[in-house]
């Protein structure tokens, strides 16, 4: 990022060499105008986005009692962090909650995108009512599943004759909720990527495998699944970056309470509630160098492809 | 679950009835809790609020009017401005990088992608305590500037994935008979590309600005109080409270919730095409 910005941030002069970046007539060359335009884009992510991650560990080596600096604290507050008990179930909520979700909503997404796929009649009203819950703001799904599964009114324990039972108030059934909560919300627009994806794929390969005698399931196993594998690893990472960032819906929906406080929710309580920014910024550090970790094995297992598509 | 094979292949009217039952399945998942939030939204008083059943009355607008008897309009504003700043930054800063990468000569392009996914990659916790320190100390808390500046850092990349998307597929050939007419290269963008690219130019802003709207975590850390000053509609609607405490108003929030829903179902039913090219430029090829 450092070196880039550096070769991009120089001042337009036109590039020696080159044939491309030649001037013609007046105004700046391509070269040259290329620099211009994408130095906007990497000082604003690098002073917004890399200067506070610099910044962050930088803070998260000093001592603070609330707000005021005690000085310098070495590694004391990621020992601290740790041995801290509320730090690991907040990372197993998170890595549960992650894996869960994901799960089930790769598996309704794909569900609903090969319905849709095939679909002839009514796709178009589906393709709008898919857009719904993705345009809905996470808060307000939040609020309306707090409701739906709160004992007053009781929606969901009505329809399912289930009494009193208190899903948002015990451990393990809070965290269901949540999870239920993401799934209705976010399966549709992993349907939305599959569907872009398996409509790349030419109908002329399932018909050949039909010709050839395949069945149902092998035609879906051996054409779908390898042709939509680019879609489907796309899908999971951004899926899952977004699931191991997840705020809203726990914080809104039970408080973090009953074993479903996130990472982010943790970090953020030693922002406001508990200052310690000392203390939150170690927090922030290691939930951030998790979540690029797992964001660049996914990378790594897409290989090229993934940057390359933007190119081309 | 057949997959469908041509247009040829004959269908059978149990698998059309199949088929649509499953659709109608889609259409349930996807509108039935909106449906929901309709009806609760509509009830008075607590016997009503309280009862599980859908069609139990009386109905009115009563909680409508509550709603902005809590200067709910306020928040409204509040989040116009800020979502409506960072998809005007975002567009801008966006559709320059977006040319470049995907037009341009521009050395080291692979490590600029590259950078821009990480960015992509990065969960916004980590700038809260960082960033509320600098906020605190450049007085950018409980203002619209301190929420819109690092929206639009982070929704930078997803425009710049999008945009790259839409560049790269107009022809070349355009611009290189703006050339031979004798058009400098930023010429040749603001004047053939970028009008060329509206659509998609479009598409992203409508992403953009949904994503800034929706925005939750810096919003409520960053501005928690005070809808006169920059408290944004998400922040408002987790923190409505009763008259009694402790429990949440059902009445208010749902209201809340249909009057912030409505118009952006509209607008995603309205623009849905280019939302969905936009989602799935960004998302396949990013």
């Amino acid at each position: 990022m450092t070196e880039v910005s550096e070769e991009t941030s120089t001042s337009p002069a036109p590039a020696p060499g080159r044939s491309r970046g030649r001037r013609r007539g007046s105004g700046l060359s391509e070269v040259a105008l290329a620099r211009v335009f994408v130095t906007p884009a990497i000082l604003l992510m690098a002073l917004v986005a890399l200067f506070p991650v610099v910044y962050a560990a930088v803070l998260s080596m000093q001592d603070y009692t609330r707000r005021t600096h005690q000085g310098f604290a070495g590694f004391d507050n990621y020992v601290q962090a740790l041995g801290d008990g509320r730090f690991w179930d907040s990372l197993v909520f998170t890595f549960v909650f992650t894996v869960t979700s994901v799960a089930f909503e790769f598996v309704i997404g794909l569900g609903f995108a090969l319905l849709m796929n095939q679909a002839f009649r009514g796709r178009g009203i589906t393709r709008a009512a898919i857009l719904v819950p993705w345009v809905i703001p996470t808060v307000i799904a939040a609020q309306m599943w707090f409701f739906m599964f709160n004992v007053t009114p009781g929606f969901i324990n009505t329809v399912f004759g289930l009494g009193n039972f208190n899903w948002l108030g015990q451990g393990g059934w809070a965290a269901f909720a949540v999870v239920f909560a993401d799934v209705w919300k976010t399966s549709p627009f992993v349907a939305l990527l599959l569907l872009a994806g398996l409509q790349t794929i030419p109908g002329e390969l399932y018909e050949s495998a039909r010709v050839d005698g395949a069945s149902m399931f092998q035609r879906f196993w051996l054409v779908t699944l390898p042709l939509l594998k680019p879609a489907i690893l796309v899908a999971l990472l951004f899926r899952t970056v977004e699931a191991l960032r997840v705020y809203d819906l726990p914080q809104v929906m039970t408080g973090g309470a009953f074993g479903t406080e996130s990472l982010s929710i943790l970090v953020q309580q030693y922002v406001v509630q508990t200052p310690d920014p000392g203390y939150g910024a170690a927090l922030s550090t290691l939930t951030f160098i998790l979540v690029l970790g797992v964001g660049m094995i996914f990378v790594k297992m897409l290989g090229k492809e993934l940057v390359l598509g933007g190119e081309q | 679950m057949a997959k469908e094979s041509g247009p040829v292949e004959r269908r059978t009217r149990a698998q059309i009835w199949g088929k649509s039952v499953m659709l109608g399945l889609i259409l349930f998942w996807c509108l039935f809790p909106f449906l929901w939030l309709i009806m609760t939204s509509l009830k008075i008083g607590d016997r009503a609020l309280n009862s599980p059943n859908l069609f139990q009355g009386p109905f009115g607008i009563q909680n409508y009017v509550a709603v902005f008897d809590q200067d709910f309009h306020l928040n409204l504003r509040n989040s116009l401005a800020v979502a409506g700043m960072t998809t005007i930054l975002c567009v801008i800063v966006g559709s320059l990088a977006a040319y470049a990468l995907a037009r341009l000569p521009l050395k080291r392009k692979m490590l600029l992608l590259g950078g821009v996914l990480s960015v992509s990659l990065f969960p916004p916790v980590a700038l809260v305590p960082p960033l509320y320190e600098a906020w605190r100390a450049l007085g950018l808390l409980n203002t619209w500037e301190g929420l819109y500046i690092p929206y639009t850092s982070f929704t930078l990349p997803l425009t710049i994935f999008i945009l790259t998307t839409f560049f790269a597929a107009i022809p070349k050939e355009l611009e290189e008979s703006a050339k031979v007419d004798g058009a400098t290269p930023f010429q040749a963008f603001w004047r053939i590309i970028f009008p060329l690219a509206a659509p998609g130019v479009f598409a992203a802003a409508i992403i953009i600005f949904v994503q800034a709207w929706n925005e939750f975590l810096l919003a409520s850390t960053f501005a928690p109080r005070n809808a006169e000053v920059a408290q944004t509609v998400p922040v408002a609607i987790a923190a409505f409270t009763g008259a009694v405490e402790f429990q949440r108003p059902i009445g208010t929030i749902t209201a809340a919730c249909v009057v912030v829903t409505i118009p952006m179902i509209i607008m995603a039913l309205i623009f849905q095409r280019r939302i969905v090219a936009g989602l799935t430029a960004g998302a396949v090829k990013g």
